[in-house]
């Protein structure tokens, strides 16, 4: 386990930026079965981390720990400390609803809400904030901009978020999560239900938004995780077994099982 | 290494492989036969490394081909990828390998050995042999996934810089002594520099199948023995 340590810290060294989120001796259960496998790893601020790993090998699982949304579901736990900004976000005391303001979520499916576009921004930002119409529009159009989606739309606010198009629906959920100024976003197979055109938008808004929030990416397009990721980490039946800069995990990785997974080898 | 899930990969690369096997047995065999023809003034084996180059060249471009459309289709990652990568660019160095070989075959009918000193010939067969070993050496070792023998493989390429010096300096002395020699010794030296570039390919060759098994690259430096451009004149 301590070979795996290594290269994490080096990245977070290399990069000389502060950890936004640190794993240390993460196990999870769902019931009796456990998912995860004393994960430690150190995500850098303001940079994108790719998860990558064959189905059930935990890389959603841990996504879902880190704004704690698996506590949506019976009988499941974590043990060990998710640490954001130092803070464990595990302890009992933590407020879910502030935690998930700060660690914003988008699914694989576009999963807009059954109103309007404009509404689909301003309900999430009413929550948390008071704001008077001038500056929740002012609020929506930051946020439909911030996703590249504000040109498409800015003539049709009043039509149902449900009438746009699946990578544009898929932006609009982008957009909600912006709206709240979240620190971290966790993106789960963003665009694994889209097409290359709609792809490569969700790619550059990825790329854009990472100056300003720390981004967490599961994928299972591995040319995906080559092209956005930062740092990425390959996990197997919820072990993480590699940690590292994208481009060594993709040329030269250290491990076979990695290697294997990637070339397209695995038994 | 184990089977990829997709069969057709494997076979996809096993013919890259194959490719490069090739390149390298005929790299070697225009090399043996370019020296070969030069030392004995022999034509028609040089007229055969002439037209081999056409074979080598077909093939260059056939590797290029199924590399291209292998990264096209399959977009290859980690060990497969820097295979293809590095097949690529060994390729361009066995046809380059292949270009100078034609190059010496080429000047065999003007040289004619007639006036070319009996030591002389021997200082160019040696570092034939030299080059020869070079250029076979590294196809093997890489089929035979042997980092550690093409990193050594690298370094004896200092042995051709120092052999190349001294034919260098050799054939100097012939031309000073009788001007006669100038037409044939200045065609010599242009075949020794030929022997002596075609090992500088078979280190980029060793440089490149290293980085290839082992994901790592060669230091930067490696020794350099040849001298005869610190011996030129200044102007």
């Amino acid at each position: 386990m301590s070979q795996m340590l290594s290269p994490d810290m080096t990245i977070a060294a290399e990069a000389a930026v502060k950890a936004k989120i640190e794993v240390k001796n993460l196990n999870f259960y769902y019931g009796q079965s456990k998912a995860l496998k004393d994960i430690t790893l150190s995500l850098p601020e303001r940079s994108v981390t790719a998860f990558i790993g064959p189905s059930g090998c935990g890389k959603s699982t841990l996504l879902r720990v880190f704004n704690r949304i698996y506590e949506l579901y019976p009988k499941q736990t974590a043990e060990g400390q998710v640490l954001l900004d130092g803070h464990n976000v595990l302890d009992r005391s933590q407020d879910l609803n502030l935690l998930r303001t700060k660690i914003g979520m988008v699914f694989q499916k576009p999963t807009p809400f059954p109103m309007s576009i404009y509404e689909n921004i301003a309900f999430g930002v009413r929550l948390y904030e008071k704001l008077s119409k001038s500056e929740m529009d002012g609020r929506v159009e930051q946020a439909l901009k911030r996703a590249a989606l504000w040109t498409e739309v800015k003539d049709k606010l009043n039509a149902s978020g449900l009438s746009l198009s699946g990578g544009q629906q898929q932006r609009l959920c982008i957009a909600r999560t912006v709206a709240v100024k979240p620190e971290v976003i966790l993106l789960d197979e963003p665009a694994s239900a889209l097409d290359p055109l709609s792809t490569a938008k969700i790619e550059e808004l990825i790329d854009e938004l990472q100056a300003d929030y720390t981004i967490v990416i599961v994928t299972h397009n591995m040319q995906q995780a080559a092209r956005v990721s930062k740092q990425t980490a390959f996990m197997y039946l919820g072990e993480l077994v590699e940690f590292d800069r994208t481009e060594k995990i993709f040329t030269s990785p250290r491990e076979k099982r990695t290697q294997d997974y990637i070339t397209g080898r695995f038994g | 290494m184990g089977e990829h899930t997709v069969a057709s990969f494997d076979e996809d690369l096993g013919q890259i492989s194959k490719l490069i096997g090739d390149m390298g047995d005929l790299a070697g065999s225009m090399v043996g036969g370019a020296t070969k023809a030069l030392l004995n003034s022999d034509q028609a084996l040089a007229q055969r490394v002439v037209s081999d180059d056409a074979i080598m060249d077909a093939r260059q471009r056939e590797l290029d081909d199924r590399a291209i459309t292998l990264i096209a289709k399959r977009q290859p990652m980690a060990d497969d990828l820097r295979h293809v990568v590095g097949s690529i660019r060994m390729a361009g160095d066995l046809e380059r390998i292949g270009d100078l070989a034609k190059n010496i075959a080429k000047r065999v009918g003007t040289v004619g050995l007639s006036v070319t000193p009996r030591d002389l010939s021997h200082s160019i067969d040696a570092m034939a042999q030299l080059v020869l070993i070079q250029v076979q050496g590294v196809i093997e070792e890489y089929a035979a996934a042997d980092a550690a023998a093409l990193a050594k493989l690298r370094n004896d390429d200092e042995r051709i810089d120092v052999k190349y010096t001294s034919v260098f300096r050799e054939l100097l002395t012939y031309m000073m002594e009788d001007p006669r020699n100038i037409t044939a010794c200045t065609h010599l030296l242009f075949c020794a520099k030929n022997l002596e570039r075609i090992g500088d390919h078979v280190t980029n060759i060793a440089e490149n199948a290293y980085y290839v098994l082992t994901g790592t690259q060669l230091p930067a430096n490696r020794p350099k023995q040849d001298e005869t451009a610190m011996s030129a004149p200044a102007a």
